[in-house]
């Protein structure tokens, strides 16, 4: 229950970055044809937010299967070699995410001693507004742990790509039960 | 031996099936750590102001939600209903008239498969039921289908102006001549081919029809205006236009079409209601739909599938970024090109070498994966040689669509066999004859550059540039 609730708090903040981005560059447009005036903030905040959503954004990926993958090599391997394989691809992940982690943390310290702010945002200090790096790869962490243990433990033997191909085919569905009602 | 590294991790990460922003992503920093004296957190800084610091790449999201907004099975069928107006009296029509339905879905939704799923699904069927073998009819969808990353707005060549920091404006004007060209040339060879098989054609519907027609199938049309007329014009760069066109989409989708969202099923004009009855229950709807749309089950599906395509191309895009910094400052293009330079190869061969490259490539990856990953690497070289880079733009792009119909990875085939219920051989077999037409394309785009650049430099004459 605690889990869909979280489920949920996720994919909404995420909705919510990407409708208010988009509202946000919206706004400024027409601002700026029918005003003739702008917000001096507007850009800076856009592009914190669309970098936040992506952040945020990047690890619910890889639970839902977001993220695009060759599967094609893997697939030539018996169950237990396409096991090895994923769990190596898990780990060789979470060292790309620790040196990052470690890389954010180092840059954040140094902002924070020096106690930078943002340009067009006063008031909003650069470690918090870059400060997502962190949570975000954090995040990313926790869900190549959960897939490494999924591997361990049996349940997958593969990273959830992406499939394009079959995205497409809810058109189909949708456009087939049209059909039927007439 | 830094190439080396780098290529080696790369490809190695990428065979063993790690998504590919990861797999571009530890073999960057692996490679800057163990080759270059860049600090650790000056990585950092770097990943975050590839996310942040491009406001370009922003038109990315926004075209991916408007399409999403857009990619409905009720538009198609509206567009398709325009396009057999206007051209189905003609000899192979309806096959053309998918085509054209084709390119202009394509430009409305920026994707291929998306193109393919909505236009075959209810052409195909239309076009057998009209006396077409079905092998033509996939094949014709398949091919045409191609177009979506073509024909502008495109999210592919959103991401190789990302990748080479070409204007993205200019690559939307470069692909709208060889996007109309392409889809003329499949309907010239269908109308030889309607003669040929003596397939009949439809009468004439009348101007009536066309105009009704049109009209229903403004709301997707006038995206198309809206938003290559604001940037052709001069007045809106890429990004606004396609904030605007996302924020319009949404509009069409929930007041004007009504196929999703909380007015699902509310006609405009019920039976035997009265002219201010019906302005009246539709104001009072129209605004309470607003609220509704935040619990609202089919935006929220939308939106949630519109962010996990954006966040899976940004987060590419992002680390794809480090990559290409490694390139630069191991400056591997630049021993490239000398290689090339002294190997005495002119800019004709080296374009053969490229597409030859990149229908290799097409095989087995995705588009956008193989764009951030070669034009970093063909780009400088091609600046080297005197190609224009819009024009090398073009060239990829059309490659591209040519890997959607080449197996293992060919997108629009798996479409094609999961429309039609027939196996991936019969549908590469489909595929195969109208094939040649995008290679013969392929030859003259590659070859006459004045095709793709003839429009950004009229358009650049116009303002006085």
């Amino acid at each position: 229950m605690i889990l869909r609730i979280l489920n949920r708090i996720e994919e909404a903040a995420i909705c919510l970055l990407l409708v208010a981005t988009t509202t946000l560059v919206f706004i400024d447009v027409v601002m700026r044809f029918g005003f003739n005036t702008g917000f001096l903030w507007s850009q800076e905040l856009t592009l914190l937010m669309s970098a936040w959503f992506v952040l945020l954004g990047a690890s619910y990926g890889l639970k839902v299967g977001a993220h695009i993958g060759m599967d094609a090599f893997v697939k030539l391997f018996p169950e237990v070699g396409r096991r090895i394989l994923t769990g190596l691809g898990c780990v060789l992940g979470i060292i790309y995410c620790g040196l990052i982690l470690k890389g954010s943390w180092l840059y954040l310290k140094k902002v924070k001693m020096i106690g930078i702010g943002m340009e067009d945002l006063p008031g909003l200090p650069t470690w918090i507004a870059h400060g997502m790096l962190i949570v975000g790869f954090v995040f990313l962490t926790i869900r190549l742990l959960v897939i490494l243990w999924a591997v361990a433990t049996g349940r997958t033997d593969g990273f959830k790509h992406a499939d394009e191909a079959k995205e497409s085919m809810a058109i189909v569905e949708e456009l087939k039960k049209g059909e039927d009602k007439i | 031996m830094t190439t080396a590294c780098l290529f080696i991790l790369l490809f190695g990460c990428m065979l063993i099936g790690m998504p590919i922003a990861l797999a571009l992503g530890l073999s960057s920093i692996a490679t800057i750590l163990m080759f270059s004296n860049d600090s650790i957190a000056s990585i950092a800084l770097k990943l975050f102001q590839s996310l942040a610091g491009h406001y370009t790449l922003l038109a990315i999201p926004f075209f991916i939600l408007s399409s999403a907004f857009l990619s409905t099975g009720g538009v198609a069928k509206r567009i398709i209903r325009f396009a057999l107006s206007i051209v189905g009296h003609i000899h192979g029509g309806i096959a053309m008239a998918s085509v054209m339905a084709c390119m202009i879905f394509a430009a409305v939704s920026g994707s291929s498969p998306a193109t393919v799923a909505a236009i075959g699904s209810i052409a195909i069927v239309g076009m057998v039921k009209a006396g077409y073998p079905e092998s033509i009819a996939a094949g014709v969808i398949a091919n045409a289908g191609t177009l979506g990353i073509l024909i502008p707005p495109s999210i592919v060549m959103l991401v190789y102006s990302a990748a080479t920091e070409v204007s993205a404006a200019r690559m939307f004007m470069a692909g709208f001549i060889p996007g109309i060209m392409m889809g003329l040339m499949l309907m010239i060879v269908i109308y030889f081919v309607a003669r040929i098989k003596k397939i009949p054609c439809q009468p004439w519907a009348g101007m009536k029809e066309v105009l009704a027609s049109g009209i229903s199938a403004t709301g997707g049309l006038m995206l198309i205006v809206i938003v290559l007329g604001s940037i052709y014009g001069g007045i809106a760069s890429p990004t606004e236009a396609a904030a605007v066109s996302a924020v319009y989409a949404f509009g069409v989708a929930i007041w004007g079409y009504r196929d999703i969202g909380p007015l699902k099923n509310e006609p405009w004009r019920k039976d035997g209601e009265s002219i201010v009855g019906m302005l009246v229950r539709n104001a009072i709807k129209c605004t309470t739909a607003l609220p509704k749309c935040v619990i609202d089950k089919d935006v929220n599906k939308v939106l949630l599938d519109a962010s996990k395509v954006s966040i899976m191309l940004l987060f590419i895009i992002a680390n794809a970024m480090l990559f290409a910094h490694v390139l630069t400052t191991e400056r591997i293009p630049h021993h490239l090109t000398e290689m090339i330079v002294e190997m005495g190869l002119s800019p004709w061969m080296f374009l053969i070498v490229v597409n030859l490259l990149l229908l290799a490539a097409g095989n087995f990856m995705e588009p956008s994966a193989i764009l951030l990953i070669m034009a970093p690497i063909l780009f400088p070289i091609a600046l080297q040689l005197g190609i224009d880079p819009v024009h090398l733009g073009v060239i990829m792009v059309v490659n591209m669509e040519i890997g959607m119909l080449t197996p293992p990875v060919g997108l629009n085939l798996f479409v094609i066999s999961g429309v039609t219920g027939h196996g991936i051989g019969w549908a590469i077999k489909s595929a195969l004859p109208w094939l040649c037409v995008l290679l013969v394309f392929l030859v003259l785009i590659t070859y006459i550059p004045q095709i793709s650049l003839f429009l950004p430099e009229f358009i650049d004459k116009m303002h006085g540039y």
